[in-house]
């Protein structure tokens, strides 16, 4: 397939960047003393944005060959491509903003905060539909794969912001504990959204079961069984119940948590990518 | 290869810098930036012949700020018929090719080879060359040659300048049996009328792998569109066969035996024409009584082909007739293939004969070709008629004199007579027969020399490879069509030389004759000599320049006039007394093959594809591009023999015969008789210097034994048997 | 204004690559470029067997996938319409090709853009220049000409074969086979 490993980085880190904004509006909504994690998530946002933006420029070699044709990423409104420029550019400016302010220890209006959080939310979808375009790859041609990239946007973006937060504060971040049902409840619908991606991909010919077995059986099937499933959703699950149980978290094993989740994101993407086979039209 | 050198790299540059273009390669490494096409550009066409293979099409050449853009093939040249393949629009490609020869080279002691001028080249050469012909006569010199019309005028004349009556063509390796066999029954070559057929049958011929795009576009129009059967007969259900009403898979080497059971069938049940064969056929109850024990029967155990289809087929013709036409093909199963080859083409004319097809409308037409007047004598004096005869003619003494067998210098190198051997534009140690055997030969010769547009794996045995410009760089002596209509084509310089030490033949064999002390007979230009040959039909150069082809009004065909036949009796000969002399059977029979596979074993095919041509384009880039993204070196194999020896699509397997062991990855095909493999004939090529196709797929005449068909001196190139194995099985 | 569009007759066609060569060199193509590519297709079992080749390019949608997903509008539907790429206006993300059912655009190496099939538009005649892939074919396989004169060889040949589009309705595809 023409997209590569830099599409998947890009899909990834532009979720991670709505997610980890999210995040950061959510803790400085319900938890005003959780400023570590806050901050990670404000300032950690438009850099993974801009990497991303970055990734996408290094994959298109004619435009960065002449940077001004970037400009013409706003020119057909009937893309997804250019509707995802137009969210970038909003979203990248209140990031930017609300950075700037988290850094000069201002306070970030909530108007503008909630701006921020409805362009995270359109980018986070942005990443789901733009592989929905594609005609003649029944992987990424269904009505699956967006709300499935928008979810693993959001676990992204939440374990990174607090794998940082709680690197910084432990005991801070331990007190946010809406995080966690809210991880387990997007980590089960990540879940069933992936059996339903594999179920109708496998429906829809050649191209779609050729995809399901790149994924389930071929090529990718360590980085989707280990990596995607096992690291990213049923280690971080398991953590994630036995930390609810027990009435004190280790520190490790909530990193170990959070850093599986951070890398299954990533596979998620990478391993979708990857396995997009083109139908077989003859 | 690096991006200045492509074609695409002078033009994209051409706007910018139009005179580097023309000037040579140097300064042209900015030019991958962004398309150049903006600013003023210089067109111009051109009229020219392609050189991608023999039929040497007409073909108009689109040049851009001095650098060919495009090619299209020139509607009034009826070979082209305005079209043209693959490899002729790739062959243009080999111009700009960073392989290409630029200079003349010399092998050091060390084998290695170092470029030399051409002065101090045309000086060593002259004095080896006149050297051996002083110590062992001008019977120790041969010339082989690619036969295209312009080194069909220098070639024998600098071999005859020289004493030598050692002119060879590569036919040997292509289509000398066929064409011999054809001469000693009918007097020469035939056409099948193809657009008026009822009823045509290819053996061994497949229009969409050996391409003449005019007969191309005819057959597609004939199956598609008209009402005329088309019958393929060939082991492999060739790129033609899915437009005929029938394929006829058939086991290789034994077209003789179905031929002859098809001629039994006609004339047991006396379906042929009568009144023909009384006028016009010599030998006719010689071939009957002959043909007698040729059941359908006998041939179906011979050549897998049932006795019913056998017998259907022949009485189809025999409805069909006089617009019936087995077709007359060309190389690939009767051309030089098999030790009957050259009785299998006589089997041809004479069903052709028992029909009485000749000269009638859709049947088997034999046409003349036009000829020139005698050049002025006093600038083209004639040499001396050599004083030996030649090489391999008492040997072979059936091979059509034209071509000669080229095999016999190999032969008489191996022995030791043969001291010095020049090649033009001629792959032989690869293409002709068993690469190590001429290898070897060529060891034994004092002075090889090629003249050839790169570094070919003949070049790689030569004492000096002399570099001649592309075909698109040059001026050649004219070429005359022959055919129901007349013409005379020209092969014309589209671009100036781009390679400054790269000479048109013209004048490489001007400087060489007159080094060897007979520059006499060379003493004119290509200009000078197109001129004077057109005008002994009184053209000139600029009218015929005009739409690069004019059509003589010299030919007298007409349909429904039986021809004359060019033979001893002027009759078809089914009994030949010329053939009986040389000690073959006189009368037109039965010859088995040479090599039958034993068990375990494979008979192994060869046959062209559309967009190579000989070895010679696997130097090109874009086509062997075109090659390698969709396999298509891999070996044929039947899906149940592969089954049976665990051999999957794309898998390796290791085929060895009594001569060679390689390897290839299959392709396995339910379009090939079980039994048979089939290979394409132009890969596997060991020149390192021509990148592209070096080392990619094998190279079949490395399986063949080096043996010669009694008779015409033919390489054989199919008696062979292989076996297979998967490679890690 | 003319419809322009093309009929391919699988039936003729040899899979001899003289479309894809020559359409290389008249759009200056790298040696391993091209716009056309070639699908084969076996079928049967010994003896009873056959085969066809299946040039794929540019089908020229009237809903060209390729087109709505284009960012730029690098690639458009002229006014004839034939889908074309403005090279000045690509940046190269691909999504073109990723969109493409048919995948029948390519990367050229030289710039970066994605380019495809244009009919041999020529923008100073304001029309398609003879294209090379029809003018070379060696099978008589290709007919091109305006779909909407119900009088051109194209429209005509469509006509009598009932060619259809390669996909059915997958797009509007202006190429027509007969198989």
């Amino acid at each position: 397939m023409v997209w590569g490993p830099m599409i998947a980085v890009y899909l990834f880190v532009a979720g991670a960047a709505a997610g980890s904004y999210l995040t950061a509006s959510l803790v400085s909504f319900k938890y005003p003393g959780g400023v570590f994690t806050r901050k990670a998530g404000r300032i950690i946002a438009p850099i993974l944005l801009a990497i991303g933006l970055l990734m996408l420029m290094l994959d298109a070699e004619a435009g960065l060959r002449n940077p001004l044709r970037f400009l013409g990423l706003f020119a057909n409104p009937r893309s997804v491509m250019t509707i995802g420029t137009y969210i970038i550019s909003v979203f990248m400016v209140v990031a930017l903003i609300v950075a700037v302010l988290e850094l000069m220890g201002k306070n970030v209006p909530r108007a503008l905060d909630i701006v921020g959080d409805i362009g995270a939310i359109c980018l986070a979808g942005y990443t789901g539909f733009l592989l929905g375009d594609s005609l003649g790859v029944p992987l990424w041609h269904n009505s699956v794969l967006p709300p499935l990239f928008i979810v693993s946007a959001l676990t992204s973006g939440m374990a990174i912001v607090s794998l940082i937060g709680a690197a910084f504060d432990y005991v801070e971040f331990e007190k946010m504990g809406v995080l966690r049902p809210i991880h387990i409840v997007l980590a089960v619908l990540e879940i069933l959204l992936i059996v339903a991606l594999l179920v109708i991909a496998s429906g829809r010919g050649a191209a779609g079961a050729e995809s399901v077995a790149m994924l389930t059986t071929g090529s990718l099937a360590p980085a989707f069984w280990i990596g995607v499933v096992g690291i990213g959703l049923v280690l971080p699950l398991a953590i994630d119940l036995f930390n609810m149980r027990s009435t004190k978290s280790e520190a490790s094993g909530e990193a170990l948590a959070q850093t599986g989740v951070v890398v299954g994101g990533f596979l998620l993407r990478f391993v979708v990518v990857s396995a997009g086979v083109m139908m077989v039209l003859l | 290869m690096s991006r200045q050198m492509t074609r695409r790299g002078f033009l994209r540059a051409s706007a910018a810098s139009a005179a580097l273009a023309s000037a040579g390669v140097a300064g042209l490494s900015g030019c991958s930036s962004a398309p150049a096409e903006s600013g003023p550009k210089e067109t111009k066409r051109v009229a020219t012949l392609c050189n991608g293979c023999s039929n040497e099409c007409g073909l108009w050449v689109n040049v851009r700020d001095g650098v060919v853009h495009t090619l299209e093939g020139n509607p009034d040249n009826p070979k082209s018929g305005g079209r043209m393949c693959g490899r002729g629009h790739g062959f243009a490609q080999m111009t700009y090719s960073a392989d290409r020869l630029t200079q003349p080279m010399k092998r050091m002691e060390n084998g290695d080879f170092e470029p030399i001028s051409w002065d101090d080249a045309y000086a060593e050469i002259a004095e080896k060359l006149t050297g051996i012909i002083a110590e062992h006569g001008p019977q120790a010199f041969a010339f082989i040659r690619d036969p295209r019309p312009n080194i069909n005028f220098y070639g024998p004349r600098f071999t005859a300048a020289l004493g030598s009556a050692n002119i060879y063509t590569h036919a040997a390796a292509c289509n000398l049996s066929l064409q011999s066999g054809y001469r000693h029954t009918i007097g020469g070559g035939f056409s099948a009328d193809l657009a008026n057929a009822k009823m045509v049958m290819f053996i061994g011929r497949s229009y969409a792998d050996g391409i003449t795009p005019a007969d191309m576009k005819t057959f597609a129009n004939v199956a598609v569109e008209g009402d005329c059967k088309l019958v393929i007969v060939d082991p492999r259900y060739n790129n033609s066969a899915h437009m005929a009403d029938q394929w006829v898979p058939i086991v290789p080497g034994t077209d003789l035996a179905f031929l002859l059971a098809m001629s039994h069938v006609l004339i047991e049940e006396e379906l042929y024409d009568k009144k023909f064969v009384k006028e016009h056929v010599l030998g006719f109850y010689a071939f009957k009584k002959e043909v007698e024990q040729f059941t359908p029967e006998w041939a179906s155990e011979i050549c897998g082909v049932d006795a019913k289809t056998i017998a259907t087929l022949a009485r189809e013709m025999a409805e069909a007739a006089p617009a019936a036409v087995v077709e007359p093909s060309w190389r690939a199963a009767f051309g030089c293939a098999h030790a009957n080859s050259f009785m299998t083409a006589r089997a041809v004319a004479a069903f052709n004969a028992l029909l009485g097809n000749y000269g009638q409308e859709g049947g088997a037409l034999i046409t003349s070709s036009p000829s020139l007047g005698a050049l002025p004598a006093d600038k083209f004096p004639t040499p001396p008629a050599a004083q030996h005869t030649r090489v391999g003619n008492e040997e072979y003494p059936l091979a059509v004199q034209g071509f000669g067998t080229n095999l016999a210098v190999l032969k008489a190198a191996l022995e030791g007579s043969m001291k010095a051997v020049f090649f033009y534009q001629s792959n032989a140690a690869k293409g002709y027969a068993n690469p190590a055997v001429w290898a070897e030969g060529l060891a034994n010769v004092d002075l090889v020399v090629d003249i050839d547009v790169q570094m070919s794996e003949t070049a790689m045995l030569a004492d000096y490879v002399l570099p001649e410009c592309s075909y698109l760089e040059r001026l050649e002596a004219v070429y005359l069509l022959g055919g129901k209509t007349h013409q005379v084509a020209i092969r014309d310089k589209a671009i100036d030389v781009i390679h400054p030490e790269t000479r048109p033949a013209d004048q490489i064999f001007r400087e060489l004759s007159a080094a060897c002390g007979v520059g006499q007979y060379f003493d004119f230009t290509a200009e000078e000599l197109v001129e004077a040959q057109l005008g002994t039909i009184g053209l000139t150069i600029d009218e015929l320049r005009e739409k690069g082809i004019v059509e003589l009004p010299t030919s007298d065909f007409k349909y429904g006039k039986v021809p004359t036949f060019n033979t001893p009796s002027g009759k078809i000969e089914l009994f030949s007394v010329t053939i009986g002399r040389a000690g073959l059977s006189p009368v037109i029979t039965w010859v088995d093959r040479k090599v039958h596979p034993q068990e375990g074993e494979f008979y192994f095919v060869g046959g062209k594809q559309s967009i190579q041509s000989h070895t010679m384009t696997t130097s090109i880039e874009a086509l062997m591009d075109i090659s390698k993204t969709y396999d298509l070196e891999r070996l044929w194999m039947n899906a149940a023999d592969a089954a049976a020896l665990g051999i999957a699509e794309g898998d390796e397997v290791e085929i060895s015969s009594s001569e060679y062991t390689d390897t290839v990855h299959v392709h396995v095909t339910e379009r090939l008789m079980p039994g048979v493999v089939y290979a394409p004939t132009h890969y596997g090529g060991s020149s390192p210097y021509l990148t592209q196709g070096y080392e990619f797929g094998i190279c079949t005449p490395n399986f063949v034994p080096f043996d010669m068909e009694p008779g015409v001196g033919s390489t054989m190139s199919q008696e062979v048997a292989v076996k297979i194995r998967k490679v890690g099985a | 204004m003319a419809r322009y569009g093309m009929m391919i007759d699988t039936r003729k066609c040899v899979g001899c690559f003289a479309c894809r060569v020559a359409c290389q060199m008249k759009n200056t193509l790298g040696p391993k470029e091209g716009f056309v590519h070639f699908e084969f297709l076996e079928s049967g079992t010994y003896p009873d067997v056959s085969s066809e080749a299946i040039p794929m390019q540019c089908m020229h949608c009237a809903d060209a996938p390729c087109e709505k997903v284009c960012p730029t509008g690098a690639t458009y539907i002229n006014e004839a319409g034939v889908v074309l790429v403005d090279a000045n206006k690509c940046i190269g993300c691909k999504y073109c090709m990723v969109a493409c059912p048919y995948s029948v655009r390519m990367i050229e190496e030289i710039s970066g853009v994605v380019e495809k099939c244009r009919f041999c538009w020529d923008d100073e005649m304001g029309g398609p220049n003879n294209p090379s892939c029809v003018a070379t074919c060696i099978a008589d396989a290709r007919v091109f000409g305006d779909l909407d004169d119900p009088n051109s060889d194209v429209a005509v040949a469509i006509a009598a074969n009932d060619a259809q589009p390669i996909a059915g309705d997958l797009t509007e595809a202006k190429i027509f086979y007969v198989r």
